[in-house]
């Protein structure tokens, strides 16, 4: 794993582009694990076809991998001949196999299994220097992900990378990349960059409980949220995150929950209370293959129903889904802007393969205009109407503490006042007050994103937009121009944008990570796509290739 | 916190009486029903502690009790069924400046928000749960409840449930509450008082008060009969309080338990600013 790190922030510091994606085999701790690293001189929003270089630690069990580290004829595998011959599931790829000798002849298995950190290092030094990354960027890299660590292991980590960089000219391979287009860059993975989106945005309490794969994204959150004032709380389960989550909302603090499936379908009843009731709230839902537990530790983009329908009752509500790893950063911000005006929840749709891509990226500076909760502005009268109908849906909401404007925040039907009623009349105001709210949401700009031109469009949403812009290149190389629209808002469907977006368009591609094509049947339900369009829809957690979506499309 | 939040002022606080907590709301709740008399002890307590009413929130679930919050002149959360407990939880941490007070049924509390009766009493935040106990779902008509004796015959479960019921009072105790008492809801003096001095120990109080269902449990009109105070009141010894509530017939009344738990710590004063956050994500070339 470390490996994989080094080699991505050294060529991080050497100027390149990069992404990351981690592979883990069943066990919990430990255990075999695969790095998939990419660097390039210009930004990386997909995985690729096939892998240039393999290079194997240890053969142990590494055929479970082998369908998702794709490899050709063109592949080189490095490999430590003491380790063994290379498996049947790796070899058929036809890669040309090269010795290195990464580990001391002399030491037994158990010897190396000691010194597996040192053989990573080996590994990450020789990567680096066959791809021409200096020595000085693979130090910094090592400083910094070993920051805290000691001197020493510092020390013994810097001089396996050496001895790495030195092993690699006898090769004899040429690996090295183009110049790169040197600039300051972040490094961040799509959890951390929802999480500080929503940080920038104001979110300042966060109820969450454990999920794989948005686990990652409250433990890097907890420590910067403390620092910032804020607070964390660790649920019994998601009944209580998210209810925990609604309680700091009402009382003024704008609030996030985040989790994954499983955890999203318990959240289901609060969200109802929090539409009835009007209380904004960003749930950040980190897709996993379902359905029930799945896959946990793979990607999926199957939770697009839940997300838009999920829950009894007329209870509408914005769907977010960002567009890349950068963009998760200006969508979390903008879901707290959103949930904050409307006073409703805000979902943000993510997936495990941009929640965990780390990935470098431009830093983000286009932010969203900041929007705010209406808190003020209250007519005159008694008893205050808190959810007074007719006029502008999005009603003041005063924060508890305010005098004379108390109110009780009600999800069963209630009269313009907040107390429970059970006439026909004021159930059908209030449904129809939250439902202009949503109505009225005008994203403007953040709709989502349309790139290139041609009468061909591909349909796509989060990690699978990546592949899809790939395999636009690629037409577009070949002379046949494919545009890919990628929807930001999911719910409620910018019809005009997309539809704008689609004009002159002849074919519809509509490309989805789970097998019931959802998002297909979504569309057609609004006629946002004619009954002709096309979908492409597969169950994760294979990523989309680029290849594959580009000899469809062709 | 951001700007958007008011602190609930430090100003002098007004004297009160017990109909400014009122929102003059007629209750749906039954001619007889035990909750008006939680009402009236509540207002009564909430007027004596003297906080105004827009410096206090109630939480609630679902069920005849937890409708509660809706006849008071306070702020109110009437939530979904079960759940009052973490909305409160999720109050109270970010706006310590105001009183919370989360109530609600039997079931409400400790079959469907079981789990949460738990964690809140580990948690020991600062703020009070009252359980209005009628040992039966009132709202949807007279189903057992975890605290229903095993043979209490019903149309759901004829002959009766045949489960031993829950000792809520022993589970708070174990669970780390810092406040265990009981109420009784034909008593509202007596309860008052007991709210305000709840509401004043530090940590999570709880009350468990029994409040009867006059029209599912009739029979619970002869409760007023059986309540006494209690003889023995502990403090701190954990180990003795639950010795205490589990020998306990279910019918001694007044504080049983007081401990000196901490509460939790409040949120730190900011140390850094959002750009120090950025700042980590930044590789230099
Ligand atoms: C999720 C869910 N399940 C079931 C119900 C139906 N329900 C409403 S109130 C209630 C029981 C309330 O009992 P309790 O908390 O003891 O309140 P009481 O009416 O006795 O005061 C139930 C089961 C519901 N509202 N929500
Ligand atoms: S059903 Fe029982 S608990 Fe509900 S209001 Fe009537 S008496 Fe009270
Ligand atoms: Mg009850």
């Amino acid at each position: 794993m470390t490996a994989g790190a080094v080699f991505l922030r050294a060529a991080a510091h050497a100027g390149y582009y990069g992404m990351m994606t981690q592979l883990f085999g069943a066990q919990v701790r430990g255990g075999e694990s695969a790095s998939l690293v990419q660097v390039s001189t210009t930004p990386i929003e997909t995985q690729p076809d096939c892998y240039d270089l393999f290079v194997a630690l240890d053969w142990d069990k590494v055929e479970q991998f082998a369908a998702e580290i794709p490899l050709d004829g063109n592949s080189i595998i490095l490999a430590d001949p003491a380790e063994g011959p290379v498996p049947a599931g790796i070899a058929k790829s036809k890669g040309c196999v090269i010795a290195l000798a990464m580990n001391d002849p002399n030491d037994n298995k158990l010897a190396r299994a000691l010194r597996g950190k040192r053989v990573n290092m080996f590994a990450a030094g020789a990567v680096c220097a066959l791809t021409g990354i200096g020595g000085d960027d693979v130090k910094a890299a090592i400083d910094n992900i070993f920051e805290g660590k000691g001197a020493d292991l510092i020390a013994a980590n810097a001089a396996g990378a050496t001895l790495g960089a030195q092993a690699a000219p006898a090769l004899a391979l040429d690996l090295r990349l183009d110049p790169p287009q040197k600039a300051a860059r972040w490094l961040i993975n799509g959890n951390q960059a929802v999480a500080f989106g929503a940080l920038r945005g104001g979110v300042r309490f966060v109820g969450c409980y454990p999920i794989t794969p948005a686990t990652d994204l409250v433990e890097w959150l907890a420590p910067h949220l403390i620092k910032l004032g804020g607070r964390l709380v660790l649920g019994e389960d998601e009944l209580a995150s998210v209810n925990m989550t609604l309680g700091a909302s009402y009382g003024g603090t704008p609030a996030m929950t985040v989790t994954s499936g499983p955890g999203f379908s318990l959240m289901i009843e609060t969200l109802g209370l929090a539409v009835a009731a009007e209380i904004p709230f960003v749930l950040v839902d980190v897709m996993r293959a379902g359905p029930s537990t799945g896959i946990a530790s793979k990607t999926e983009q199957s939770d697009i129903n839940l997300a838009v329908y999920g829950g009894h009752g007329d209870a509408p509500r914005i769907v977010l889904a960002p567009v890349s790893v950068a963009d998760c950063v200006n969508t979390g911000e903008y879901a707290v802007y959103v949930a904050e005006s409307l006073q409703t929840p805000v979902i943000v749709l993510s997936d495990q393969a941009l929640g965990q891509a780390t990935t470098v990226i431009d830093p983000s500076s286009d932010r969203p205009a900041p929007l705010k909760r209406r808190v003020n502005g209250i007519a005159p009268g008694k008893p205050f109407k808190r959810y007074a109908t007719g006029g502008e849906p999005v009603t003041p909401m005063p924060l508890p503490g305010t005098p004379h404007l108390e109110w009780v925040a009600e999800g069963l039907t209630h009269n313009e006042a907040g107390l429970p009623a059970s006439g026909a009349a004021m159930h059908v105001a209030q449904i129809e007050k939250r439902a202009k709210k949503i109505r009225q949401f005008e994203p403007g700009e953040h709709w989502g994103e349309v790139w290139g031109e041609g009468d061909v469009a591909i349909i796509a949403i989060g990690s699978t937009i990546g592949p899809a812009r790939e395999a636009a290149a690629r037409l577009a190389a070949s002379g046949q121009k494919v545009r890919v629209i990628a929807l930001r808002v999911l719910s409620p469907l910018p019809l005009a944008a997309l539809a704008r977006a689609l004009a002159g368009v002849r074919r519809i591609v509509v490309i989805e990570q789970n097998h019931g094509a959802q998002l297909y049947h979504y569309l057609l339900g609004h006629k946002a796509i004619p009954p002709g369009a096309e979908s492409v829809a597969r169950p994760g957690p294979a990523p989309f290739r680029p290849s594959e979506i580009a000899s469809y499309v062709v | 916190m951001t700007d958007t939040v008011v602190a609930a002022t430090e100003q002098p606080h007004c004297v009160f009486d017990a109909k400014d907590f009122s929102s003059g709301a007629h209750p749906v709740w039954c001619p007889g029903c035990g909750d008006y008399g939680v009402l009236a002890s509540l207002e009564r307590a909430l007027a004596k502690q003297g906080r105004p009413p827009h410096e206090v929130v109630l939480v609630s679930g679902i069920g005849c009790s937890s409708r509660l919050p809706g006849y008071m002149s306070t702020y109110g959360f009437h939530g979904v069924h079960g759940r009052a407990l973490p909305v409160a939880t999720g109050l109270k941490l970010t706006r310590p400046d105001l009183e919370v007070i989360a109530v609600g049924g039997d079931g409400d509390g400790y079959s469907i928000g079981g789990n949460h009766f738990i964690h809140a009493c580990r948690r020991n935040v600062d703020m009070l749960y009252l359980v209005m106990d009628n040992r039966v779902y009132g709202m949807t008509k007279g189903q057992p409840s975890p605290t229903t004796e095993a043979d209490w015959d019903s149309d759901i479960a004829p002959g009766g449930i045949g489960l031993r019921p829950f000792n809520p009072l022993a589970v708070a105790v174990a669970s780390g509450a810092n406040y265990v008492a009981r109420g009784f809801s034909g008593d509202p003096n007596g309860l008052a008082d007991l709210i305000v001095d709840a509401i004043r120990w530090p940590g999570f109080a709880f009350i468990e008060v029994l409040s009867p269902c006059v029209t599912f449990r009739p029979e619970q009109r002869e409760w007023k009969k059986m309540v006494r105070p209690s003889a023995i009141s502990i403090e701190r010894d954990r180990a003795a309080a639950t010795a205490l509530v589990l020998a306990d017939d279910g019918f001694s009344m007044g504080v049983l338990y007081r401990g000196d738990r901490a509460s939790v710590a409040p949120a730190l004063k900011p140390e850094i600013t959002v750009a120090d956050v950025e700042r980590e994500f930044m590789v230099a070339v």
